[in-house]
């Protein structure tokens, strides 16, 4: 259609049609290991997108002066100083969650969605348009953690953000594999599914 | 110029310089709420559950196995820290002990903390039946009743026992003078 996608598109499509998650495929670790109750995975959501969204305004502000050669280090750079920020901050304000969080803070780093938006958009885009980018992406991925964290705390502890929601016999005896691993490859596999079936990824 | 040899290592360079002058800001801004919490709201649960009165504590040797306990600005006992072998692996214990060199209660570290001993038998040594036996008993008292003392083992689970009471005692002993700062009053005696 037209040669330049709309705007509004940028914020749109990391939602759905190109949900980092259940789409592209990445960022698939934190979504596995971080998303034992909703409170859980919303913490790393909301520290994965400040620095995606950081990032992401960042690089696409330096982009005109970085060399090809050497972009891979600074947006590595750039990103780590972004995640060693939130950590400190974390650590400082919400220690329990940086507890319960523990080594998925600092690979926040590596998550291939941040690396993935900075090679993919920022350095091609300008500052609002990677921002919105940034948000669209966070969005999507938040998205899909709120939905494994809620369900898997729903049927593993009958609880959800740690008040009970499911009868005190079913709380005494949960389906404690919904969060145990198995059960987070089990449910991304199903959520998966969803999506191929409801045709999202077009 | 912009992708000459000069700019790419300078544009790194000056990468870096950026990002560690805000790193060392950032440090330097939440190094204080790091701290706190580490120090207070971080030992306040770790120790809370054994010295339920104190509100700040500060280590008292280099490998922090006594720290001391203070309600305001006035110490009222001491936190001793020990790890015993017991039957699979070291066995960690936290114990309160007031000002007379009794203890006031005791922890032992749950299996989701490190410890190793047996379901259903060793590991019921962080149950409270165990556990509130240690209240109020000096170092001499600490000892399993088949040792001639008064902590009741538990059953099929001696070694653990052993291990949490003679922790404990010879952890008393070795700081005693660290410890007991006001002789037994003398109507309890």
């Amino acid at each position: 259609m037209n040669s330049k996608p709309s705007r509004i598109s940028y914020l749109t499509s990391g939602i759905i049609k190109e949900n980092p998650t259940l789409i592209l495929m990445i960022g698939l670790c934190p979504t596995l290991a971080t998303t034992v109750t909703a409170r859980d995975a919303l913490g790393m959501a909301a520290a994965a997108s400040f620095v995606l969204i950081c990032s992401n305004i960042a690089i696409s502000a330096i982009r005109k002066l970085v060399p090809d050669s050497v972009r891979i280090p600074i947006f590595i750079i750039i990103i780590s100083t972004f995640v060693t920020i939130i950590d400190y901050v974390m650590q400082a304000y919400q220690p329990d969650l940086y507890r319960v969080l523990g080594v998925f803070v600092p690979l926040i780093v590596v998550n291939c969605i941040i690396l993935g938006r900075a090679e993919a958009f920022a350095y091609h885009h300008g500052i609002f348009d990677s921002f919105l980018d940034g948000l669209g992406k966070s969005l999507g991925f938040t998205l899909v953690l709120f939905i494994m964290g809620s369900l898997r705390e729903l049927f593993g502890a009958g609880t959800f953000f740690g008040s009970p929601v499911l009868p005190a016999a079913y709380r005494s005896a949960p389906m404690l594999f919904a969060i145990f691993p198995p059960g987070a490859f089990l449910l991304i596999g199903l959520l998966k599914a969803l999506v191929n079936k409801l045709g999202w990824g077009r | 110029m912009k992708d000459s040899r000069t700019w790419m290592v300078l544009s790194l360079f000056i990468t870096c310089l950026i990002s560690a002058f805000a790193l060392s800001q950032i440090y330097n801004l939440t190094l204080p709420q790091i701290e706190y919490q580490r120090n207070v709201a971080g030992l306040k649960a770790a120790f809370g559950t054994v010295m339920p009165e104190a509100d700040r504590f500060e280590p008292a040797t280099p490998d922090s196995s006594v720290w001391l306990a203070f309600k305001g600005e006035t110490r009222i006992g001491s936190i001793i820290k020990t790890a015993k072998q017991g039957y699979g692996g070291p066995v960690p214990v936290t114990a309160g002990v007031d000002l007379q060199g009794r203890i006031v209660a005791i922890k032992v570290a749950s299996a989701a903390e490190g410890l190793k001993e047996t379901p259903g038998l060793g590991l019921k040594a962080t149950e409270p039946e165990f556990r509130d036996q240690f209240r109020g008993k000096t170092a001499a008292e600490i000892r399993l009743t088949k040792d001639g003392g008064t902590i009741q083992a538990i059953t099929g689970a001696t070694i653990t026992s052993r291990a949490v009471t003679d922790g404990v005692r010879e952890t008393l002993e070795k700081y005693r003078e660290m410890l007991i700062l006001q002789q037994e009053p003398d109507s309890e005696q």
